[in-house]
């Protein structure tokens, strides 16, 4: 089978060598820079939607729209965005996205820990495809599962995306907390525990499975981002905690579009709040004390 | 020269029922015998407890002792038998007898004649005013609805409020210049010989939802795929039911519904020129609902699943039907049909420009063919596809539907209500004392004024329709004379003292119109 890959970046050629690993061709889509040569590609994306049934989109979140317009799927293409679930200008999902700026219908969306350069390198992964349709799931299966990496499959597409939005947040949360001075594994392991009751309760409010956010999608990918050294959505908590300049915006628009989820769902979501605050301007010690100041409550419900 | 509709052409009764009974006995050979035998023991159930409460046709038990003795103690090609003989029975029962000279007939005398019946309210007494067109407001992109009704098979899905639909709708659709359709009729509409010799010559097949077999319900979706293919337009509730509270349906049953995009791959696959099947969403808005009473007290009595076929309510009482068709449909406007933007199978807008609309056509054989062109048979994206229009009409009606003024003041009632009890609880509200149903008419013109003025304003943005006076004052006076025509007890209501809420159930029902609408800032 030949896949389709939109982005020819780091997780493009990441998921082009998946791609291989699985038995299968990948056709790479670039836009600046071209993958190296072992990996077949082209700066024309309708070439690779012309060619494959199957595309997968490894582009960052906000630039899904562009290469889907670039790309042209049509209604025979299963599109599966292997990106942050939410589309952080509109605050769509970006399955909806997708469906939004071409004629294909059969959408899907991948997630879970993405140690790019370890997976470059040939490591051992896994990751979670979601989708309403049964051949989308089983056809990414086909496309991306061997011996190198475990793909599942999940009918939450909305857990799944959600999930893959919250991760970057959380993790820039977990940051911020970790290099606070005189805080602690306490307020780490804290924070933590209450992300994720903030994400099962956002999840919860749009109809996801609560399941998700302890899968491939939610806890493994959080734990992927702090195990890995100089991750840059833990990194930019820990500058911000420091003051310091924070390299990727990518936690804070997320951060953005799911506060204004949470707002529209009437949804408590203090950390994520707290994280905007700091992005603000809020001293980050301000911060956390507000956060711990709060009303005591039940653990869950 | 091809003919408006399949129903002109229709095909002997006897191999209708043979395609019946084919495409069942090949689905019950496609599956294995675990499967088999419980679809057959769900039948058996199902159908022995259905005739528990009815009083069976001979043959019928004996058609079910068959089955049952074929499943306790012989092979598979006896029990196969026992259940296609149940699909024979059943084909024949559900199949239509489409006349088109009693169609033809009744095409020239019903709508002059329900125009005369409609005008016979006393304030028309002496008139001979034979105009249905001014009781029943038709609405909607009618030129374009005509065409893809020559070019393609129509699937028309209203909203469904009363039983009074399927007529309305029918003189709807000879007022649109547009040909019969056909729609299920429950079986208990057929009780009345007359009606039922009717409704079967203009277009009904028979729907009995007592049946809950799986195996039954398996083969009203193949007559309706059947009938399809064979080009008879054709008109689903997607609602399954009327509206229990007056409020736009917001979920849908899938299970007919599902049959257009079925019968549409069968089309492709036959290599059909005309494989297109186009969804056509409807808003049926009424001034006053003639079952409202029963609907609603049926809704808040929460027996919903229990009564899902009322048999009682004033649809079958001849008289209140007739009181109801000179007290409330006489007046201007007092329904009004809106045929909506038509949609694939899929919920997708159908382009109006004929070469654009050939485009899409073309491009959409992809949602289901494989890059050869050949029809990719799958059931749970079928499912899907189904769910996507389901979730279109939802989204849809509310844009469609016409907000009367028996609604917007019922609205604004209820509000008023609320704000006296002091809870938004329908329950707590339509036991509110008579004291706290009092509206104080400054406080509630000015209430309604602003609603109105919501109203218009959503109007302007394309979020609904509206037909209202120009005043707040002139709303509220036609609510008012039109809340006296018809119901023993009215939703609102003015005496000496002022306004006040009599009927809270009625108010809440007509209020419910409005329930989707945000009309809160007023």
């Amino acid at each position: 089978m030949k896949v389709g890959i939109l982005g020819g970046g780091n997780w493009g050629q990441a998921l082009a060598r998946l791609v291989i690993a699985a038995g299968h061709e990948p056709f790479i889509a670039y836009r600046d820079k071209r993958p190296p040569h072992v990996l077949p590609s082209t700066d024309d994306p309708p070439r690779v939607s012309a060619a494959c049934d199957l595309l997968l989109v490894a582009t960052s979140a906000a630039e899904v729209r562009s290469a889907i317009r670039q790309a042209v799927p049509g209604p025979r293409h299963r599109v599966v965005v292997a990106g942050r679930g939410i589309d952080p200008d509109s605050g769509d999902w970006l399955t909806d996205a997708v469906r939004q700026e071409c004629e294909a219908v059969r959408v899907g969306a991948l997630a879970g820990p993405a140690p790019v350069d370890e997976i470059l390198n040939g490591g051992l992964s896994a990751g979670v495809v979601a989708s309403r349709f049964d051949e989308v799931r089983a056809l990414t299966i086909e496309a991306l599962h061997s011996s190198r990496y475990r793909c599942y499959d999940s009918a939450d597409l909305t857990g799944v995306q959600l999930s893959g939005a919250m991760v970057p947040v959380l993790a820039a949360v977990l940051g911020l907390a970790r290099s606070l001075g005189g805080a602690g594994v306490g307020l780490h392991a804290m924070v933590l525990a209450r992300g994720l009751a903030e994400a099962v309760r956002l999840g919860q409010a749009v109809g996801a499975d609560p399941l998700t956010f302890v899968g491939l999608a939610g806890v493994a990918d959080l734990v992927a981002s702090q195990a890995l050294p100089g991750h840059p959505h833990f990194e930019a908590g820990r500058a911000l905690a420091r003051g310091e300049p924070v390299g990727t915006p990518t936690p804070q628009r997320l951060a953005r579009a799911l506060a204004r989820l949470a707002k529209l769902h009437g949804v408590d979501a203090p950390l994520t709040r707290g994280l905007l605050a700091v992005y603000d301007g809020m001293p980050p010690i301000d911060a956390v004390t507000a956060l711990m100041q709060r009303e005591a409550r039940r653990e869950h419900g | 020269m091809r003919p408006a509709t399949g129903l002109y052409a229709p095909r002997s009764r006897a191999e209708v029922i043979e395609t019946l009974v084919t495409r069942a006995h090949r689905r019950l050979d496609a599956l294995d015998d675990d499967t088999l035998q419980h679809l057959l023991e769900d039948t058996l159930y199902r159908e022995r407890q259905r005739l528990e409460s009815q009083a069976p046709v001979l043959d019928e038990l004996d058609q079910l002792e068959a089955l049952a003795e074929a499943l306790v103690r012989r092979g598979r090609g006896a029990r196969v038998t026992a259940g296609l003989a149940l699909v024979r029975r059943w084909s024949n029962e559900i199949h239509g007898r489409f006349s088109l000279p009693a169609y033809r007939f009744a095409s020239r005398v019903f709508p002059p004649a329900l125009g005369a019946l409609l005008a016979a309210a006393p304030a028309r007494l002496g008139t001979w005013d034979v105009r249905p067109d001014q009781r029943v407001r038709v609405e909607g992109p009618l030129p374009l609805i005509r065409q893809l009704a020559d070019e393609a098979t129509l699937v028309l899905a209203p909203t469904h409020v009363s039983n009074l639909d399927s007529p309305i709708i029918g003189l709807a659709l000879t007022l649109a210049g547009l040909p019969p359709f056909q729609y299920g009729a429950g079986l208990n509409l057929f009780g009345n010989p007359v009606l039922g010799w009717w409704m079967s010559r203009l277009g009904a097949y028979t729907v009995d939802r007592t049946k809950q077999a799986e195996l039954y319900k398996d083969v009203l979706k193949d007559y309706s795929v059947l009938q399809l293919t064979r080009r008879h337009h054709s008109l689903f509730f997607p609602g399954g039911t009327r509206s229990r509270s007056g409020l736009l349906e917001r979920r849908v049953k899938k299970g007919l519904l599902g049959t257009g995009v079925l019968a549409w791959q069968e089309m492709l696959a036959a290599g059909r020129e005309d494989p297109e099947i186009y969804v056509v969403p409807m808003t049926l808005s009424y001034t006053l609902c003639l079952e409202a009473r029963t609907l609603i007290e049926d809704f808040l009595a929460d027996q919903g699943k229990q009564r899902y076929i009322i048999t009682d309510d004033e649809f079958s009482q001849s008289r209140r039907v007739a009181a109801f068709a000179q007290r409330v449909l006489s007046l201007d406007a007092s329904v009004v049909c809106r045929f909506g933007a038509p949609l694939d199978v899929l919920g997708r807008p159908v382009p109006e420009d004929a070469t654009a609309r050939a485009e899409a056509a073309q491009a959409r054989r992809g949602y289901v063919c494989a890059s050869d062109g050949t029809v990719q048979p799958d059931a749970q994206r079928d499912h899907v596809y189904t769910d996507m229009l389901a979730r279109k009409l939802v989204e849809v009606w509310p844009r469609d539907a016409t907000v009367l003024p028996t609604h917007l003041v019922a609205w604004a009632a209820w509000r008023s209500l609320e704000e006296a009890v002091d809870s938004t609880d329908p329950f707590r509200l339509v036991r509110a004392p008579v004291d706290l149903r009092r509206l104080g008419r400054g406080h509630f013109l000015s209430r309604l004024r602003r609603a109105q003025d919501a109203v218009r304003a959503g109007a302007r943005q394309g979020r609904w329709h509206a037909e209202l006076p120009s005043s707040a004052e002139g709303t509220l006076d036609t609510a008012l004379d039109h809340f006296a025509r018809y119901h023993t007890s009215r939703a609102v209501g003015a005496d000496a003292a002022g306004l006040f809420v009599e009927d809270a159930k009625l108010c809440l029902y007509y209020r419910n119109r409005l329930a989707h609408a945000d009309l809160e800032a007023s």
